[in-house]
């Protein structure tokens, strides 16, 4: 059997238009590959500026890769048309009011994927995007519904919707807890979890918390500089972290448990 | 216990289009000398707003009432608007969420820096008082970990890093010697390592220099090892306050125990489980519920809760809950 997702050896380079040397080529993302199954989770980590978004928007198609080809199935994406590859690829951003249309209702906006990218007729959409309302845990009253009506929470339940109505096999996710409260972000974990399990979705997400990688994913991207510096299950990265940045990575957050009053008396 | 800070019942009413709205609700706070306490609160529980009714950034607008809002000895709101402004500026300073937009774009970071220490301190003819300037810029570079100083003071706030900008923005905030330091969310969305390292900056100079730190973060997981307190809020009713171990070892309140288990800083939570989760959202401020306001999202509420419960005391923790998770029984 194929893979899901096969990333073969994709590579960026964005290139000095101008300036007193023009054609000189910068280095976002080096040659790398990996692959990924059918229902699993790939979280990828690292600094500010190592690339890590670069990944998520090759793959989404966002950006056309310099090098290197990414295999959907065995198909490969270059030879896709834009259509063919969003009904497979989805991507979720971080902050969720701000990638939703103010001035059209939520269900027209759900509907949209749909009107570009299926030939499925206007009562078919409706029935859709209530379905998928529904599974995503708001209400087909929410169809009326402006985004700044929304909550924040509810907000990224949209997001989430609009990422899942074409019923894709990958969704992107890049940074999409990091604005959330921890009650509602707790929701959204659950929600992305149950998802999965009823679609067999695979999840490729961007985050530096380290408590809600270990928790959802199943393998770890770990990038630095533009270079992937290591990768491999969850379970195997945490026990025998082989990179000292893999290490403060997933272990860095502030543990409350440790005592440490000793800076207070010096 | 000596409060610098002394904060009883306060209230804070936003006048709008459908009456009054309380924001905050009878809120009790207490910060000793040196103390770092921690402030925990989800958007919309009114901890921006506390903030600024401390520093009084206030808006006539706003009806502040309270039993007891004190300042080492001076009663903030029977001062006048002058008054208040002095006693601000000689010992209280904030710092903020995204550091690089508090900097002025236009002015280099050493201009800015330079601005912020006060001429009163600075002595002697103009071109010592200068030169002593710069010498204290850098000074206080040196105390926030900026070794190469002359490179950052010639920067602009966009060159500059997150973690840098925040470095340099408490180093502005610290530049007056304050003895009470507000830190609203100074690390939301940094990275980790770079959050590290502002946490153990601030409690270095809380310990340094007995400067108290009133820290606002919105997740549990932020709280640091150094804060000696915390006090849980939501919608603006204080949920429970005590001594940060305390508190976290033996919640007595719903709310933080359900913030713990969400903040997945326990390991015992296997993998791909669902997590125990809060149903519901965030009221808006138009519709705050009556009574305790986390009623409707409690998984232990009950009939008593239409009325808003008042401080219990159990030892060193506070708590506002007619049914905690356990009662100390009598005997002990």
């Amino acid at each position: 059997m194929t893979k899901l997702l096969d990333v073969q050896a994709i590579s960026k380079y964005y290139v000095h238009k101008d300036g007193w040397m023009p054609g000189q080529r910068i280095c976002a993302l080096e040659p790398l590959s990996f692959s990924l199954e059918r229902g699993e989770t790939l979280a990828i980590m690292g600094e500010t500026g190592s690339g890590k978004s670069t990944i998520a928007k090759l793959i989404a198609g966002a950006e056309r890769a310099s090098a290197g080809e990414i295999f959907l199935n065995g198909q490969a994406m270059s030879s896709m048309t834009d259509q063919q590859r969003c009904r497979h690829v989805r991507m979720i951003f971080q902050d969720s009011l701000r990638s939703l249309n103010p001035q059209i209702t939520v269900g027209k906006q759900l509907c949209e994927p749909l009107i570009f990218n299926t030939q499925m007729s206007p009562q078919d959409q409706k029935q859709r995007v209530h379905e998928v309302l529904r599974k995503v845990g708001l209400l087909p009253d929410h169809y009326h519904f402006y985004p700044h009506m929304l909550a924040s929470g509810q907000q990224q339940r949209v997001c989430i919707a609009r990422a899942i109505v074409l019923e894709p096999q990958i969704v992107v996710a890049d940074e999409a807890f990091v604005a959330l409260d921890p009650s509602i972000r707790a929701q959204i974990i659950n929600l992305i979890l149950d998802l999965q399990e009823d679609m067999g979705i695979s999840f490729i997400f961007v985050s530096h918390s380290a408590e809600i990688v270990k928790h959802v994913s199943d393998k770890i991207l770990i990038m630095h500089r533009g270079k992937m510096i290591e990768f491999g299950t969850t379970r195997a990265l945490i026990n025998h972290p082989e990179e000292q940045l893999t290490k403060t990575l997933l272990h860095s957050e502030h543990k409350y448990k440790v005592p440490l009053h000793s800076t207070t008396k010096e | 216990m000596s409060a610098i800070l002394d904060i009883r019942n306060l209230s804070i009413e936003l006048e709008t289009e459908n009456g009054p709205v309380r924001v905050l609700d009878r809120f009790n706070l207490q910060l000793a000398e040196g103390e770092i306490h921690t402030l925990v609160g989800e958007s919309g529980s009114g901890k921006s707003l506390l903030a600024k009714a401390i520093l009084g950034f206030i808006n006539p607008r706003w009806k502040i009432t309270a039993d007891r809002l004190w300042w080492r000895h001076y009663d903030l709101l029977a001062l006048n608007a002058a008054q208040r402004r002095i006693v601000t500026g000689r010992d209280m300073a904030m710092i903020f969420q995204d550091p690089s937009s508090y900097l002025d774009p236009n002015d280099k970071v050493g201009a800015q820096l330079r601005e912020s220490i006060p001429t009163g301190e600075l002595s002697g003819v103009y071109l010592k008082r200068r030169v002593d300037r710069q010498t204290r810029a850098e000074r206080l570079l040196h105390r926030v970990g900026i070794k190469d100083t002359a490179d950052v003071m010639e920067r602009y706030p966009h060159e500059l890093s997150e973690g840098l900008a925040q470095k340099i923005s408490i180093a502005m905030a610290i530049a007056h010697n304050p003895k009470l330091l507000i830190a609203d969310e100074p690390t939301t969305a940094m990275e980790p390592s770079t959050r590290g390292q502002i946490y153990r900056l601030l409690a270095k100079l809380s310990a340094g220099q007995g400067m108290s730190i009133l820290m606002i973060t919105q997740d549990l997981t932020a709280v640091i090892p150094e804060s000696q307190r915390i006090s849980l809020i939501y919608c603006g009713q204080l949920m429970e306050t005590g001594p940060t171990e305390e508190v976290m070892q033996k919640p007595y309140h719903p709310y933080t125990d359900a913030m713990l288990s969400m903040s997945l800083s326990d390991q015992d939570i296997a993998p791909k489980t669902r997590l125990p989760t809060l149903s519901g959202a965030i009221p808006t401020l138009q519709h705050m519920p009556i009574g305790c306001r986390l009623g409707p999202r409690c998984p232990y509420a009950r009939r008593a809760c239409i009325h808003q419960p008042a401080l219990t005391k159990q030892q060193q923790v506070q708590f506002a809950c007619h049914y905690p998770l356990h009662k100390d029984s009598e005997h002990d």
